[in-house]
């Protein structure tokens, strides 16, 4: 894996004597943009990921627009979202599928980038926010908000301090520093029943109704989104994902541990807060649209992974492979026992759970990302 | 289990052990009668003594009699079937982390009742031969993977191979109700885990094959005993560690499929009663028996009585407080700096 690093780059050219900005051979299977002092390093493997995945993503989106209980063809889909055509066609599109549809980019993006994110903090490929209790603390405190607990937060903001409470107790309490290796995902799925508990309290405490508006943050669903609430997403992800990217260096060397991290000149302590910040802030905003959708935040970063080069750690890939199983999931959900819908959830948690026991299961022992 | 070997100190414990174990079926009584005083509806504890007395009014006699009753003994009987499991998997698996509602035991049963529902089934007799041969599949399939992929030698992966599994049977169980009403209907209030609204007949459904996986713990409690110290000397001592492994897979599957096809699957009894009977009387598992015979009905009622008052006039589920309970406990035993090897 270290030969791949891709950061010394510059340093080479000096050893080599010669002169900074000159040209040097790229990195194999790198394409080299300079532009006087500045050079930027396009890795082919992890652009043609990109483009596989996106390319996937948008054929995934217009069958997501086309199927349903009312089926369009692929031209009749294009035309009413254009606004032509058939009146029902048009508000099925534009009104029903395309806005859901958004929200399941949205919130599948979100829960991969910060599963990504938090795997390579925990340096644990098992350490996704679902697993860990974080998307149970942010369900505890929509729903508190939702029934009405005294707090006139709206939902969105509680989630985020319901995350940031779960996060701070499982990192600070429960790893005892180490969050290497099973002990510390056991300790965060105690941590989630603990939260899971306080949810079917506060549930329980409420008259049916409420309960029944509160339900979609148990299970995972797209069905009963707020427009609020995926505004504060798309909001989110516009700003955590440029900080994410800017973080990806750090990240990339971070996987390697704190002594070769420190030496290579990596500010540990800021950026571990900042990387557990971004993922704490993606995990809440996504949570207070559809739930807790976990087994995204550990589907997508392993697709990326197998995908992309080990060269660095692959955000934008585990963006838009998070993206493509919600819409899949989402688009199961609808189709497979139509008329009844399920919950995304219990789809993504189906296809989830035999892919985390192989994991487990598998002889070698690798746990880190 | 060094203990266990030395002779000298044998009586003292013993004596010790009676005492404990007096104490606590002390506080168990004390417990059912709480049981039996409150409650989430009208009858409170003075209107529910009268009626106990014999001469309370109609309405306190119907509810002591009828509701709290058949209530408390069920969650006598849940109690003491969770505990003796926990300790039993937990000896023959050397994990202090292995328990049936972890590891998927019960939600092996859980799913199975739900699949022969959704078959057609309805007889409570039936679920429960079905609840404890689904809990047999899942005991077995633990089993089988402690032996044979070595997750034996880390606990804490076991566990979590567990909650995985656990997990993935839950969402099929809850793809079947969303598939098909009548089954949801019938089991909505079941698969939750609770001692509400659960009748008599259920018990008695159960009772034999509970008394016959006690029987069997009687009789492997010894040689269990010895496999502690390794299978070399087990079958030294003239045991057969097979032999031995393969009862406790079937009285735990009794024991656990038993219990949930009364009360649902409740998760986190079978880890705190016999980590709380270990810290109580050492690790040598015959007292550690002797002592979750107590500690989990005790821990069953409290937990009910709980969830009877902190939210009436409704109530809670009484896995949402033996959660609120356990998980801490579980996340205490993971952080212990070295797990203790049973």
């Amino acid at each position: 894996m270290s030969d791949t690093l891709s950061m010394p780059h510059r340093d080479d050219a000096e050893r080599l004597g010669a002169p900074v900005g000159e040209r040097v051979a790229p990195p194999p299977g790198c394409w080299r943009l300079a532009r006087g002092e500045r050079h930027l390093l396009i890795e082919r493997r992890a652009l043609g990921v990109g483009l596989l995945l996106l390319a996937v993503l948008l054929a995934a989106s217009l069958a997501y627009l086309c199927l349903g209980q009312q089926s369009l063809s692929p031209a009749g889909a294009f035309s009413a979202l254009r606004g032509e055509g058939d009146a029902m066609a048009v508000f099925v599109v534009q009104e029903l599928r395309l806005p859901r549809l958004l929200a399941a980019w949205l919130t599948g993006a979100a829960f991969a980038l910060a599963g990504c994110l938090m795997q390579t903090l925990a340096r644990n490929r098992l350490a996704t926010p679902g697993i860990i209790g974080i998307d149970n603390g942010a369900t505890a405190f929509s729903v508190a908000s939702v029934v009405g607990l005294g707090v006139s937060l709206a939902p969105p903001a509680m989630a985020m301090v319901g995350a940031a409470t779960a996060a701070a107790i499982t990192f600070g309490v429960a790893s005892g520093g180490d969050t290497r290796g099973y002990r510390f995902i056991v300790a965060g799925i105690g941590i989630g029943a603990v939260f899971g508990a306080v949810t079917q309290l506060l549930l329980a405490r409420v008259d049916i109704d409420t309960a029944n508006a509160a339900y979609p943050w148990t299970v995972g669903t797209l069905n009963a989104r707020s427009s609020g609430a995926v505004t504060g997403l798309a909001l989110g992800l516009a700003l955590a994902g440029p900080l994410a990217i800017a973080l990806a260096r750090s990240l990339s060397l971070m996987r390697f541990g704190d002594a070769v991290a420190r030496g290579l000149g990596v500010e540990l302590r800021r950026r571990r807060v900042q990387v557990l910040a971004l993922s704490v802030l993606l995990t809440a905003l996504a949570v207070a649209v559809a739930g807790p959708v976990g087994m995204v935040a550990l589907i997508g970063p392993e697709i990326a992974r197998s995908l992309a080069s080990p060269r660095g750690v692959p955000l934008t890939a585990s963006a838009l492979a998070g993206a493509l199983v919600m819409v899949l999931a989402d688009l199961t959900g609808r189709l497979l026992l139509a008329p009844i819908e399920l919950p995304v959830g219990i789809v993504t948690a189906v296809v989830g759970g035999p892919w985390l026991l192989w994991i487990l299961l598998r002889t070698a022992k690798r746990t880190s990302p | 289990m060094s203990k266990a070997t030395t002779v000298n100190t044998e009586p003292r414990p013993s004596a010790r052990l009676s005492r404990v174990v007096l104490t606590l079926s002390g506080l168990l009584v004390l417990a059912a009668l709480a049981s039996l005083l409150w409650g989430a509806g009208e009858v409170g504890p003075a209107r529910a003594l009268a009626a106990l007395a014999g001469h309370g009014d109609e309405e306190a006699r119907f509810v002591v009699g009828t509701l709290r009753l058949p209530r408390t003994l069920i969650g006598i009987a849940v109690g003491l079937a969770l505990g003796v499991a926990g300790a039993l998997l937990q000896a023959v698996s050397r994990n202090p982390l292995a328990e049936p509602g972890l590891l998927g035991v019960s939600a092996g049963a859980a799913f199975a009742v739900a699949v022969a529902l959704w078959l057609g089934a309805s007889a409570a007799t039936l679920r429960v031969a079905v609840a404890q041969l689904g809990a047999l599949v899942g005991c077995v399939g633990v089993m089988s993977v402690v032996r044979l992929r070595g997750l034996g030698d880390d606990p804490v992966r076991l566990v979590l191979a567990g909650a995985a599994f656990s997990a993935l049977l839950a969402s099929l169980t809850s793809l079947l109700l969303l598939f098909d009403q009548r089954t949801a209907d019938e089991i909505r209030f079941w698969v939750v885990g609770s001692l509400a609204g659960r009748r008599l007949d259920d018990l008695v459904a159960v009772l034999p094959s509970l008394a016959l996986a006690l029987a069997v713990t009687g009789l492997i409690a010894r040689p269990l005993a010895a496999l502690a110290l390794g299978e070399r000397v087990a079958s030294g001592l003239g045991h057969r560690p097979g032999r031995v492994r393969a009862l406790v897979v079937v009285a735990v599957a009794l024991l656990v499929g038993g219990a949930t096809a009364i009360a649902g699957p409740i998760a986190f009894v079978g880890l705190v009663v016999p980590f709380a009977a270990r810290a109580l009387a050492g690790p040598d598992i015959r007292r550690t028996l002797w002592l979750c015979l107590p500690l989990g009905p005790l821990m069953v009622l409290a937990a009910d009585v709980v969830s009877r008052l902190v939210v009436a006039p409704s109530e809670l589920p009484l896995g949402v407080l033996t959660a609120l309970v356990g998980a801490p406990v579980l996340v205490a035993v993971v952080r212990a700096r070295r797990l203790p090897t049973l």
